[in-house]
C-alpha cells in the first residue's frame, strides 16, 4: 500500500520538522540565557586580572583613588560609599512616595481618574536618564546652590507640618482615652496646645537652621538622590500597585465588614498581605537607582572621597557607575593595565549586587504567588 | 480611639496618597517645562544679522539682495565704533611708551569683546575658527556679550580671610578723557542697529549638520545617529524577542530549565546599563572584533541586548492576552501548532506586540550608558547607510551629556543642549504616548 507508506513518511517528516522547529525556537530563546552567562563571563574575565595585579584588600578598604599616578592606587571604598549614599537617599524619596501613590492608585481614586494618572507614571519612566541628568545639572544644581537653604527649609515645613499635626492629634487622643468624658476634652485641648507649640518651635528651629545652610556646590549627593528617587518612583509605584491589586477583594471586604475604615483596612490588612510584592518593588527601585549612570555622572560632583560625616548629603560624591563611565575613556588606551581592569572589577561588583537583588525579589514574588495560589 | 480621630487618620491617609500622585505630576511638569520652553528656543529665537549672514554664506539661504542690503546697513551702523578704535590706536602708536603701556591691555580686551559681539573687525586677518568669523547670532547672547564689552570683571582680594569678591567695573572708566570714551554709550544705544534683531524660525536646526563643535548649525548627525541605533537595536531585538516569547508561551512546558531561563531573562533586565556598555566593549569589540573600534553596529547590538527582556515580556503578555478560544479553534480545524501561531495568534497579538516594541524603541533611543564605549562620538558627519558597520556616530543622548559637561564653552551653546534634550524627550514621549493610545484601543476592542 504505497499511499500508507507515503503518509508514514510524511508523518515522519512532519515530526522531524516540528522537532527541528522546536529546537530552533529553543535555541533562540536560550540566547538570552547565553547572554547572561556571557556578560558574567566577560566582565569577570577582565575583572579578575585586577585582583591578581593589585590584590583584593586595597580595592575594598582604601579610599585612595589615584589611577593615573605613577604609584597608582585603586581604593574604591569611596565609590562604594557614594553609590550607597545616593541609593539610600533615592530610596528615602522613592519608597514612601511610591507606596503612598500605589495605595492611592489601587484603592482610592476612581477608574476614570486612573486613566490620567497612569500615563504620568509612564512618562516619568520613559524620560531618558540623560535628560534627568541634564535637568539635575543645568536646572536643579544652580537652584540648590543659590537657594538651597530656603528650599530645604520650605521642604521641611511642607513635610513636617502635616506630619506633626497628625501625630499630635492622634497622640493626644490616645493619651486621654482612659479619662472621663468631661475632663477628656479639656485634657486633649491642653495636650494639643502644648505639643503644638513645641512642634511649631521645633519646626521653626529646624527651618532656621536649614535656611542658614550654605551649599558650596549644587552638584552633590542630595541633588542626585532626589532626581534618582523620582526616576525610581515609577518602578516602585507600578510594581507595588500590582502587588496590592493581587491581594484581592475578599480580604478588603472582610475588613470593611468588621467596621474598619479604609486606612485601617489598607494598613492592617492589605499592606501586610502585599508586603512581599512591595518588598520586591523596593528592591527593583534600589536596583534602578544603583545602576543608573548618567544622572550621577553629570550631577554628583564626582569627588572620590567619603563625605564627612558619611551621611552628609551636601557633599559631592562619586559612584561606581560614574567612575566606570568616566574613566574608561582614558583607560581604554591601556587595555590590560590595572587601570583598565579595575573598572571591570567595579562592574563585576555592580553585576553581583544586581544579580543578588534580582534573585531575592524573584524569590519573594514566587513565594507570594504560591501563597496566593495555594 | 475616637471615631473622629479614626476618620481623620483615614482622610490624611487618602490625602497623603493623593499628595504623592500630585507630587509625581508636579515633578513631571517641573522636569518637562524648562526642556520644552528653552528647547523651543533652539528653533524659535530672535536672530541677529550675523545669523542671516551665516545662513547666506554657508547655505545660500534667504533673499540675497535684501540680505546684502541688511548687512550693508549693519556695517554702516558699526562704522563709528571701528573708526573710534582705529583713531585711538593711531594716537597710541604716535604717543609715548608709558601711555601705550597704560592702555595696551585694556584696549586689547575691548577689541576682543567687540569682535566677539559684532564679528571680525574690518581689515583684520580672517580668523581660523568659525566661531570668530561671525558675531553673536542670537540676540540674547548678544546682550550678554554687550555687557562684557561695557564692563570688565575686577576681583577684590583686600580681605585675606575671604575669597575674592567680584566687581563689575565700567570699561569706560579705563578710557576717561580719550577719544574712546564715546564708544561705550554708542555700543549700548546702537546695538539694535548694529545687529538688526528679528524673530526667526530656524527649523533647519533639525536638518543642518553642526559647525565648529556645535557653535553653529543644527543637530542632524545626532538625530540620524539615534535613528540608526534605535532601528538597528530593534532589528536585532524584535525577532529574537518575538521568537523567545512565542516559545515561552506556546511551546515551553514548565520545567526546571524554563524556570532558569526565566530567571536569566529577569537578570538580564536588571543588569545596570553601564555594564552592558562594558560588555559590548569587551565582547563585541575586543573579542569578536565585529568592528575594529566603536561602530553603530556594535552599539545597536549592545542596545538590543539591553532591551531584549523588555521586548520578550511585552510580546509574551500580548500573546497571553489573545483569548485561548482562538488557538483552540485553529487547532481543532487541524492546523499545526506553528501554523496556528503564524496565522491566528500572531496577527491577533500584533497590536500588543507593537505597543511593547514602541516602548522599547523609546528606551533604546534614550539610553546613553551602553553606547558610550560602543558607538558614540561627540562630533561627526551624518553617516551614510553603509558606514554604520564601521563608523561611530554622534547620538542625541550622548551629545546631551557631552555638550553639557565636556564642551569647551558650555554656556555659549545652552540653546543647542536644550534643543537636543527637546528633540530626544519629545521623540521618546511621542513613542510612549503612541503606545498608550494603542493600548487603550486594544483594551477597548478586547472588552467590546
Amino acid at each position: 500500500m504505497p499511499s500508507l507508506r507515503l503518509s508514514h513518511w510524511t508523518l515522519r517528516r512532519q515530526r522531524l520538522a516540528a522537532a527541528l522547529g522546536n529546537g530552533f525556537l529553543l535555541a533562540v530563546t536560550s540566547l538570552s540565557m547565553l547572554a547572561v552567562f556571557f556578560i558574567f563571563f566577560f566582565i569577570a574575565r577582565d575583572a579578575l586580572p585586577f585582583f591578581r595585579l593589585e590584590g583584593v584588600r586595597e580595592f575594598f578598604t582604601s579610599t585612595h583613588w589615584y589611577p593615573s599616578a605613577g604609584e597608582a592606587e585603586f581604593g574604591v571604598l569611596a565609590m562604594f560609599v557614594g553609590s550607597g549614599l545616593v541609593t539610600l537617599g533615592a530610596t528615602l524619596v522613592a519608597v514612601p512616595l511610591g507606596i503612598a501613590a500605589a495605595v492611592c492608585l489601587s484603592d482610592v481614586i476612581p477608574f476614570s481618574l486612573r486613566q490620567f494618572v497612569k500615563p504620568v507614571i509612564e512618562m516619568l519612566a520613559a524620560i531618558p536618564s540623560v535628560a534627568y541628568g541634564f535637568f539635575a545639572l543645568v536646572v536643579f544644581a544652580p537652584l540648590l546652590q543659590q537657594q538651597g537653604g530656603t528650599l530645604l527649609a520650605v521642604a521641611a515645613w511642607i513635610i513636617g507640618l502635616p506630619l506633626a499635626t497628625l501625630a499630635i492629634v492622634v497622640f493626644s487622643d490616645v493619651a486621654t482615652d482612659r479619662l472621663q468624658d468631661r475632663s477628656r476634652t479639656a485634657a486633649r485641648v491642653i495636650l494639643m496646645v502644648l505639643f503644638g507649640g513645641g512642634a511649631l518651635a521645633g519646626l521653626a528651629w529646624i527651618g532656621q537652621a536649614l535656611s542658614a545652610l550654605k551649599i558650596a556646590s549644587g552638584t552633590n549627593a542630595l541633588n542626585v538622590s532626589i532626581i534618582l528617587g523620582i526616576m525610581a518612583l515609577p518602578t516602585v509605584v507600578s510594581v507595588s500597585e500590582d502587588a496590592l491589586q493581587a491581594v484581592g477583594r475578599e480580604l478588603r471586604e472582610g475588613s470593611y465588614a468588621l467596621g474598619a475604615t479604609r486606612a485601617e483596612t489598607l494598613v492592617k490588612t492589605v499592606l501586610p498581605a502585599a508586603a512581599g510584592g512591595i518588598m520586591a518593588a523596593v528592591i527593583l527601585g534600589v536596583m534602578r537607582a544603583i545602576g543608573e549612570t548618567m544622572v550621577v555622572w553629570m550631577a554628583s560632583g564626582n569627588a572620590a572621597r567619603i563625605p564627612s560625616p558619611w551621611y552628609n548629603m551636601l557633599d559631592p560624591v562619586r559612584t561606581l557607575t560614574a567612575t566606570i563611565a568616566g574613566d574608561m575613556g582614558e583607560a581604554d588606551h591601556v587595555t590590560g593595565s590595572a587601570r583598565y581592569h579595575v573598572l571591570f572589577a567595579m562592574a563585576l561588583c555592580l553585576l553581583a549586587f544586581s544579580f543578588v537583588c534580582n534573585f531575592i525579589s524573584e524569590g519573594i514574588v514566587r513565594r507570594a504567588r504560591k501563597k496566593a495560589g495555594g | 480611639m475616637r471615631l473622629e480621630t479614626r476618620k481623620l487618620l483615614d482622610r490624611s491617609f487618602t490625602g497623603s496618597g493623593i499628595l504623592a500622585i500630585t507630587f509625581m505630576a508636579a515633578a513631571l511638569i517641573v522636569l518637562l517645562a524648562p526642556m520644552f520652553i528653552r528647547g523651543a528656543g533652539a528653533i524659535f529665537f530672535t536672530a541677529t544679522v550675523e545669523h542671516r549672514r551665516l545662513m547666506l554664506e554657508r547655505f545660500n539661504r534667504g533673499n540675497r539682495p535684501q540680505l546684502e542690503a541688511e548687512i550693508e546697513a549693519a556695517r554702516k551702523a558699526r562704522e563709528p565704533v571701528y573708526r573710534m578704535l582705529a583713531a585711538f590706536e593711531r594716537r597710541l602708536a604716535a604717543g609715548d611708551a608709558t601711555e601705550r603701556r597704560q592702555y595696551e591691555k585694556q584696549l586689547r580686551e575691548l577689541k576682543k569683546a567687540v569682535q566677539t559681539l559684532l564679528g571680525p573687525i574690518p581689515g583684520a586677518p580672517r580668523p581660523v575658527l568659525m566661531r570668530d568669523q561671525y558675531g553673536q547670532t542670537r540676540w540674547e547672547r548678544a546682550q550678554v556679550k554687550l555687557e562684557r564689552a561695557l564692563y570688565r570683571e575686577e576681583w577684590d582680594y583686600s580681605d585675606p580671610t575671604r575669597s575674592g569678591i567680584m566687581h563689575l567695573k565700567p570699561r569706560a572708566s579705563d578710557f576717561t578723557g580719550t577719544q574712546l570714551e564715546p564708544v561705550f554709550p554708542y555700543l549700548e544705544q546702537n546695538l539694535n542697529r548694529m545687529l538688526l534683531p528679528r524673530q526667526t524660525v530656524y527649523w533647519q536646526f533639525l536638518t543642518d549638520t553642526s559647525f565648529d563643535s556645535h557653535f553653529f548649525g543644527g543637530i542632524w548627525p545626532e538625530i540620524l545617529g539615534t535613528f540608526y541605533l534605535t532601528v538597528g537595536a530593534m532589528l536585532f531585538a524584535l525577532p529574537l524577542g518575538l521568537i523567545a516569547a512565542i516559545y515561552l508561551t506556546e511551546y515551553a512546558r514548565e520545567s526546571r530549565f524554563i524556570e532558569i531561563l526565566r530567571t536569566c531573562i529577569s537578570t538580564l533586565a536588571g543588569v545596570p546599563s553601564i555594564v552592558f556598555g562594558l560588555f559590548g566593549l569587551a565582547f563585541f569589540i575586543n573579542t569578536l572584533h565585529v568592528s575594529s573600534s566603536k561602530s553603530v553596529l556594535v552599539g545597536a547590538m549592545t542596545l538590543a541586548l539591553m532591551i531584549l527582556p523588555t521586548v520578550i515580556r511585552a510580546a509574551e503578555e500580548a500573546i497571553r492576552a489573545v483569548p485561548a478560544t482562538y488557538k483552540e479553534a485553529a487547532l481543532s480545524l487541524g492546523a499545526g501548532r506553528w501554523h496556528a501561531v503564524r496565522t491566528i495568534i500572531l496577527p491577533a497579538a500584533l497590536p500588543g506586540i507593537l505597543t511593547g516594541t514602541v516602548i522599547s524603541m523609546g528606551r533604546a533611543a534614550g539610553e546613553t550608558a551602553p553606547i558610550i564605549f560602543t558607538a558614540a562620538v561627540s562630533v561627526g558627519k551624518p553617516l551614510a547607510l553603509w558606514q554604520v558597520f564601521t563608523q561611530p556616530t554622534p547620538a542625541l543622548s550622548w551629545n546631551i551629556y557631552n555638550l553639557a559637561t565636556e564642551h569647551e564653552a558650555v554656556d555659549e551653546i545652552r540653546h543647542v543642549q536644550y534643543g537636543l534634550v527637546l528633540i530626544l524627550v519629545s521623540l521618546v514621549l511621542i513613542l510612549n504616548l503612541a503606545a498608550i493610545f494603542m493600548r487603550a484601543r486594544i483594551s477597548k476592542r478586547l472588552r467590546g
